[in-house]
């Protein structure tokens, strides 16, 4: 039985009237301090046309500062026995940092030179962009890349701030100018809705001492907020009919299947029931579908459902590959069982499994520096707040029955309007799907 | 900066049946790890039954005596844990990540299936299809599993590091039932294991569950030796794969030394010299300024035999491999004829602690960076030293074993080319 709510480490937080927030974590053990900045400048904020930009400008920042070239940008940062973590996700622009506690001050004015004042030399844009399309071709090669990819932009389908891949299009990627990725910063990489965290082993007032007196070096060159239009998420439009796509990868003896529905946000007040639901369907290694695919069968070596769930919209996904031979028997199995949980969802037994499994493992995912800045810094930035982290053990075991069905039926990838994606051998999947939906056949050039 | 043992106070103690039994309190968070390290790998194997022991940590999850099929990790998952293992060429390890108190539960469960696993034909047959899919996933439909796996049999003339540790396709095919047990015999005894625990939980208790679950579990004789001889090389070997790519790719494979050979710890400089970072070596001239790959990476990894030092790139579309090859060739060179600046080498060596410290910020990472020193060191106490061993690595001793390592005649190729094999 799983004892109690697991009590986070001392901590601050404190918001600026810039609108920036300031985090401080006290985690004893390992002399190691982490720092990460967090900026609302993830790819939803893409301007039409130009789907990639927000990952290309975070790429681009470790490409030289107006005070260094890149290569010097690299030694400041390796030399500390460090590698910047620079990327984004759909909502925000991440950098952080982990070194040694002795070389704190120095993590975080590199962190901060580097976040706050690129350079975005021409000739770096220049070599950047070629990088990124030779990189976006190259992804071709992964079937289960181009399979992430296809769903995200197809899932949320045409227009949506979500529907498409952070790393962008080569279409899109190829009109990128330096003037598009100095824009871009001038006007997302703002303080208003930020968030500046420090873990370490210092006191949380220590840390956040530490942290004003760093930001007020940058306080009169760094924007607090800039006007900009707000982004229309318009509710995902239900689907009639379940189709599929096939993305044509010559010679795969393997097909990559993702089956896709609509989601819930991360801000869902029924987050606790979602996960639980979505773990007895297909997130543990005994779940439902692992049981009856991989278990059962031995159709998979891989089979999941994950929750895509971004601040304001998400996706619910079923994963798996098979042989091209078992592609239609892998889809018929998983379609019925992931239909008959809607109907029914989770037994008894799958359900205290489920919980017990969530809350026993939520620890884990707070134990390194990184794992813990991130996890408080999302909690605070999705509005979640700390009482996300603190009582998800018992909001987790308290999962009922009824709530429980019915967020299954609400969350089975397989309703009606349910997206098919196959990425293989094109005649061997249009085989195999004969007679099961509306098939379209797509190139694999499509996605890059 | 050395590790402290006071940081670190693991107990140490030998079941009389052989069973090594590592054990770490930590209470920060209530959560533990245990491994269960088994000295055998795809280096115990012998053509015929390549990828019995990855084939075989599959089937390790499928029923014992006491707790059926399913039953592992349904009772593990329903206690608030998970679990996972790996196979690799020399080794085979298991983990429960869980709750604490979950405790007694999980060293009941594996202490079952080291006594008593059950092994049927069915449950075989389906393992052995859920395999043949993860083969098809990593090697057969990914460029670099099948370039890995082409490298292996590049590099090793002899030795079982020639095969790939999942297996050849008409191997997987093959292995029986009786394969399996006489494996199981032979390998999964106490005295070829080592168990390590970490987290909350009291050590006395957990020592007197281990000793009452383990200890009638009776040793076997050691294993039979792995045959370890290979020729030395005379002379470069290539080989080339096609494959309908977007780009061409490249893999290089070096015989380095083994694990606990101390020319490893300058390899691990070395590898942080060149791949680790975008200001790494390779990354930089090949990537930024020539534009030649999209990625480069270096993989050396200590084994208990003489392991391949392997650098790996990812060329642009349209490349030409061989200028990418001379411009590899170009930097190995540099490495083995110009002093390392001493700004450089302290750089790797930051490098290399850090990742080392990270390891050890999770209680699996502990639990699993413990167990890897005891099998492949031979003590978890030479973690304690590594700091300073790495520390007192000279740009000399770079020099001495680059050029021992990366003589020409010692390099194995494998070069992808975009196309169809010709019928």
């Amino acid at each position: 039985m799983i004892a109690h709510d697991v009590a986070l480490p001392p901590l601050h937080v404190e918001k600026l009237p810039s609108g920036l927030t300031l985090l401080a974590v006290q985690k004893r053990g390992l002399p190691l301090f982490h720092v990460r900045l967090s900026l609302p400048a993830g790819a939803c904020e893409d301007p039409r046309g130009k789907a990639g930009l927000a990952q290309f400008t975070v790429d681009l920042l470790r490409r030289g500062t107006r005070r260094r070239p890149a290569p010097d940008v690299d030694e400041m940062i390796e030399s500390m026995g460090a590698q910047l973590f620079a990327d984004v996700s759909m909502e925000e622009a991440a950098l952080a940092l982990t070194v040694p506690s002795e070389l704190s001050e120095r993590a975080l004015d590199a962190l901060l030179e580097v976040a706050l004042e690129p350079a975005f030399d021409e000739n770096e844009v220049a070599a950047a962009r070629r990088r990124t399309i030779a990189a976006l071709q190259s992804d071709l090669d992964e079937p289960s890349t181009v399979a992430g990819r296809a769903l995200v932009t197809l899932g949320y389908g045409p227009g949506h701030p979500y529907a498409h891949p952070a790393q962008g299009f080569r279409r899109d990627v190829d009109t990128f100018q330096r003037e598009d990725a100095l824009s871009f910063h001038a006007t997302r990489y703002q303080q208003q809705g930020g968030l500046l965290a420090a873990v370490g082993q210092s006191s949380p007032a220590e840390l956040i001492e530490l942290l004003k007196r760093k930001l007020g070096q940058w306080e009169a060159s760094w924007p607090g907020r800039s006007q900009r239009s707000p982004l229309q998420f318009a509710a995902l439009p239900p689907g009639h009919a379940t189709r599929a796509v096939i993305i044509h990868k010559p010679d795969s003896t393997q097909t990559q299947v993702r089956i896709v529905s609509t989601g819930v946000p991360r801000s869902t007040p029924r987050y606790a029931e979602a996960v639980v639901a979505n773990t007895a369907l297909g997130g543990g290694f005994t779940s439902l579908l692992v049981d009856a695919i991989r278990v059962d069968r031995g159709l998979s070596y891989s089979v999941s459902t994950r929750l895509h769930m971004n601040r304001r919209a998400g996706l619910s996904v079923f994963a798996s590959f098979t042989k091209n031979e078992t592609l239609r028997e892998l889809v018929d199995v998983a379609m019925e069982k992931m239909r008959a949980y809607a109907a029914s969802g989770p037994s008894n037994d799958a359900l205290e499994k489920a919980r017990t499994y969530l809350a026993g493992l939520f620890p884990l995912g707070l134990e390194s520096h990184e794992a813990l800045g991130e996890q408080i810094a999302d909690a605070l930035l999705d509005g979640l707040g700390l009482e996300h982290l603190k009582t998800y053990r018992s909001r987790v075991l308290a999962v009922a029955p009824e709530p429980a069905r019915e967020m299954a039926a609400e969350l089975s990838p397989a309703r009606d309007g349910a997206l098919l994606i196959a990425v293989g051998d094109a005649d061997a999947a249009r085989s195999a799907l004969d007679g099961l939906c509306p098939v379209e056949v797509r190139q694999l050039e499509e996605f890059a | 900066m050395p590790l402290s043992e006071s940081d670190f106070p693991v107990q140490e103690h030998s079941l009389k049946n052989g069973l090594q039994v590592r054990l770490l309190r930590d209470a920060s968070l209530p959560v533990c790890t245990l491994y269960s390290f088994f000295r055998v790998g795809s280096r115990n194997e012998r053509p015929g039954i390549t990828g019995i022991s990855h084939l075989f940590e599959h089937m390790m999850f499928n029923g014992s005596k006491k707790y059926g099929p399913k039953e592992f990790d349904r009772r593990l998952e329903a206690a608030g844990g998970t679990s996972n293992a790996y196979t690799s060429n020399d080794l085979t390890a298991y983990y429960e990540d869980f709750a604490s108190e979950a405790l007694p539960l999980v060293l009941d469960l594996e202490a079952d299936r080291m006594a008593s696993l059950v092994i049927d034909d069915a449950s075989l047959a389906r393992e052995r299809d859920v395999v043949k899919e993860e083969r098809r996933f990593r090697t057969d439909n990914d460029i670099d599993g099948m370039m890995d796996e082409a490298l292996g049999a590049l590099t090793y003339l002899a030795h079982p590091y020639r095969w790939p540790v999942i297996g050849w396709m008409s191997d997987i095919e093959a292995i029986t039932r009786k394969d399996c047990e006489s494996y199981f015999r032979q390998y999964y005894a106490p005295n070829n294991c080592t168990l390590v625990l970490v987290g909350d939980f009291e050590p006395e208790t957990a020592l007197r569950e281990i000793e009452k679950l383990y200890g009638p579990i009776p040793a076997v004789p050691p294993p039979p030796a792995v045959p370890s001889g290979e020729p030395p090389q005379k002379g470069e070997r290539r080989a080339v794969i096609r494959y309908p790519s977007q780009a061409p790719a490249l893999l290089a494979g070096f015989r380095g030394p083994d694990g606990r050979d101390p020319d490893s710890l300058v390899l691990d400089l070395i590898e942080a010299a060149l791949s680790s970072g975008e200001g790494a070596r390779l990354k930089r001239a090949l990537v930024y300024e020539q534009e030649l790959c999209v990625d480069s990476h270096v993989y050396f990894g200590w084994r208990m035999d003489p392991g391949p030092f392997e650098i790996s790139l990812k060329l642009n579309p349209g490349v030409d491999p061989s200028r990418a090859e001379g411009a590899l060739w170009a930097e190995l060179l540099r490495i083995c004829d110009e002093q390392m600046p001493q700004r450089e080498l302290e750089r790797a060596r930051n490098l290399v602690r850090s990742h080392l410290l990270r390891a050890l910020a999770t209680t699996n990472g502990r639990a699993h960076t413990i167990g890897q020193m005891e099998v492949m060191l031979g003590t978890w106490r030479a973690l304690l030293d590594l700091p300073d061993r790495y520390a007192a690595i000279t740009a000399a001793d770079v020099r001495r074993v680059a050029q021992k390592t990366f003589a020409p005649h010692r390099r194995n190729v494998i070069t992808l080319i975009p196309g169809e094999v010709e019928a």
